[in-house]
């Protein structure tokens, strides 16, 4: 079994014109989202236009990666076969702090299914798949984590 | 919605067989509901010049056609997912009353229950090293489910408001109910909503009797001109307004309130379109993948206000003496859901105002909501159908 989260059968991201920048900070652990430079509204996923002004000018604005779980689930039942021995395992919407109220899915880590409520405060852990990848995960503020 | 004095109807509908239809390939399930519609209409392949269908491919009402050996002059495939059915009965009753066709089929079908046994364990889409492009990637990374997804929705919307597993499943509770007067649901055995919240957790809060079956089944309808309609058989049920709205795509990352869905948009359009509030509703057909979808729909189509589903649907809120009787035929928790069931409950909502319902029937049902969610909770489409001309 794989020492990942989650088993390498997963997909995972092909980086286009919009994503590469967020892929690139990723990389480097640093947890950034679109910013749009005409309004000043944050968006994520990444887009090619701002939906509250229509502009197309945009930066990239570094978070310190703390947040708050905004809601989850925990899922008992996988749809990919590679996951069933990975069950369960938490699903999250994670407000980020800094980010103008955007919003991120992603799992949590280190975390008892059982101790997962909404408001619980999180902090990004990175999980490197490669020289060029590696994803954002959350986990417990306070929590240290082995092996996200 | 009528224009140059052209008044949209729907002058036949049908089920094809369900739920479990191992000898058919899916165009043969389109075929079925098609040959049906068209014989409850009192017309043939002949008279349609109009053709509508989504489904899980692109091009796909084309295949259709060509199994139908129909060439129409007006054809759709617009997909909003389960809210597809909804938004194509809009456009069929827009082009009729353009002048753009006479006679639209809209037909589904699906032999998703029979096809996942062929297949099983053979493939996933998405999966399996798959390199996912774009903003998708962003969700389906992290492992989330369909239903995991609704499952957001429904935690957030129990945090907010105070909403209980026991007023979510109130509502599967209530389906099932109508479900054990439909001979052919696949579920019909009564539930409880202990049965509910003790049924095994599929992604918290959902249980898995707060999900829909998973069914082979289609349907179909016929739409044409109030006119048109005079000389045939059955009463004609008048489209009297339609609306429809989307939020996002998949990533619920951008939904921008998790518990707010596009029929809070759509619905009051359409209720205004149609000269209606929701006060004059007699009967709603909503679509119900999830238990938390009905509930977020109520709210939303303003039957309650925001927060207050939990209480509206609890205690048979939605059973056929209940505040608004809703999901006739069991929905598709109970009865039928082939994937996309939109098409299901424009056939109940029809039926429903020609009286045809028996068990389940609304007495002296004069206006009847069809309301269709696709996606992860990211289409809506509103269709307000009346038994009387407006």
């Amino acid at each position: 079994m794989s020492e990942r989260f989650f088993p390498d059968e997963m997909p995972m991201p092909a980086a286009n014109a919009e994503t590469l920048a967020f892929w690139e900070a990723a990389a480097r652990h640093s947890l950034v989202v679109q910013r749009c430079a005409g309004c000043g509204q944050t968006r994520h996923p990444p887009g090619p236009v701002c939906p509250a002004c229509r502009s197309t000018a945009s930066q990239w604005l570094e978070l310190p990666g703390t947040g708050s779980v905004y809601t989850f689930s925990v899922v008992r039942q996988a749809f990919l076969p590679a996951l069933s021995d990975r069950l369960p395992y938490v699903v999250c919407a994670v407000e980020l702090d800094q980010g103008g109220g955007v919003r991120m899915v992603s799992n949590l880590v280190g975390c008892e299914p059982e101790r997962v409520a909404i408001d619980l405060a999180v902090t990004v852990v990175w999980e490197d798949m490669g020289p060029d990848l590696a994803l954002p995960r959350f986990t417990p503020l306070g929590t240290t984590v082995a092996r996200p | 919605m009528t224009t140059k004095g052209r008044q949209a109807v729907i002058a036949g509908v049908a089920t094809s067989d369900y739920p479990l239809l191992p000898d058919l390939s899916e165009h043969a399930v389109h075929g079925q509901a098609a040959d049906r519609a068209l014989a409850d209409a009192g017309l043939s392949m002949a008279d349609v010049d109009g053709f509508a269908s989504a489904g899980f491919f692109p091009m796909y009402a084309l295949g259709v056609t060509e199994y139908l050996g129909l060439h129409p002059a007006y054809f759709d495939e617009t997909n909003a997912g389960g809210a597809s059915f909804e938004v194509l009965v809009e456009h069929a009753a827009y082009a009729v009353e353009s002048g753009a066709a006479e006679v639209v089929l809209v037909t589904y079908g699906s032999v998703q229950l029979s096809q996942m046994g062929r297949t099983l364990g053979t493939g996933a889409p998405g999966g399996a090293g798959a390199l996912a492009p774009g903003p998708a990637i962003y969700d389906a990374l992290w492992g989330n489910t369909l239903v995991g997804n609704y499952a957001l929705a429904a935690q957030r919307h129990m945090h907010e408001f105070g909403t209980t597993p026991e007023q979510l499943a109130a509502v599967a509770v209530t389906m099932r109910k109508h479900a054990a007067s439909n001979p052919f649901a696949q579920k019909r055995e009564l539930i409880t909503v202990e049965d509910v919240v003790n049924s095994r957790l599929v992604a918290d809060p959902l249980h898995k009797l707060d999900c829909c079956v998973i069914s082979d089944g289609g349907a179909a309808c016929v739409v044409t001109s109030a006119e048109r309609a005079a000389d045939l058989p059955n009463a004609a049920v008048y489209v009297l307004g339609g609306a429809h709205a989307s939020t996002h795509q998949m990533n619920l990352s951008a939904m921008a309130d998790l518990t707010v869905t596009g029929a809070a948009q759509c619905g009051p359009l359409a209720f205004r379109r149609a000269g209606i509030t929701p006060a004059d509703v007699d009967v709603a057909q909503l679509y119900d993948s999830f238990t938390i979808t009905v509930l977020l729909t109520v709210e939303d189509l303003g039957f309650c206000a925001k927060g207050e589903g939990g209480a509206f649907v609890e205690d048979d809120g939605l059973g056929l003496a209940g505040r608004l009787p809703t999901n006739t035929d069991g929905g598709g928790l109970s009865a039928c859901h082939p994937g996309m069931r939109g098409m299901f409950l424009i056939v109940e909502s029809v039926r429903q105002l020609r009286g045809e319902c028996g068990e389940t029937q609304v007495p002296g049902a004069a206006i009847a909501v069809a309301h269709g969610t696709g996606g992860m909770l990211s289409a809506s489409a509103t269709l307000v159908l009346g038994r009387d001309a407006p």
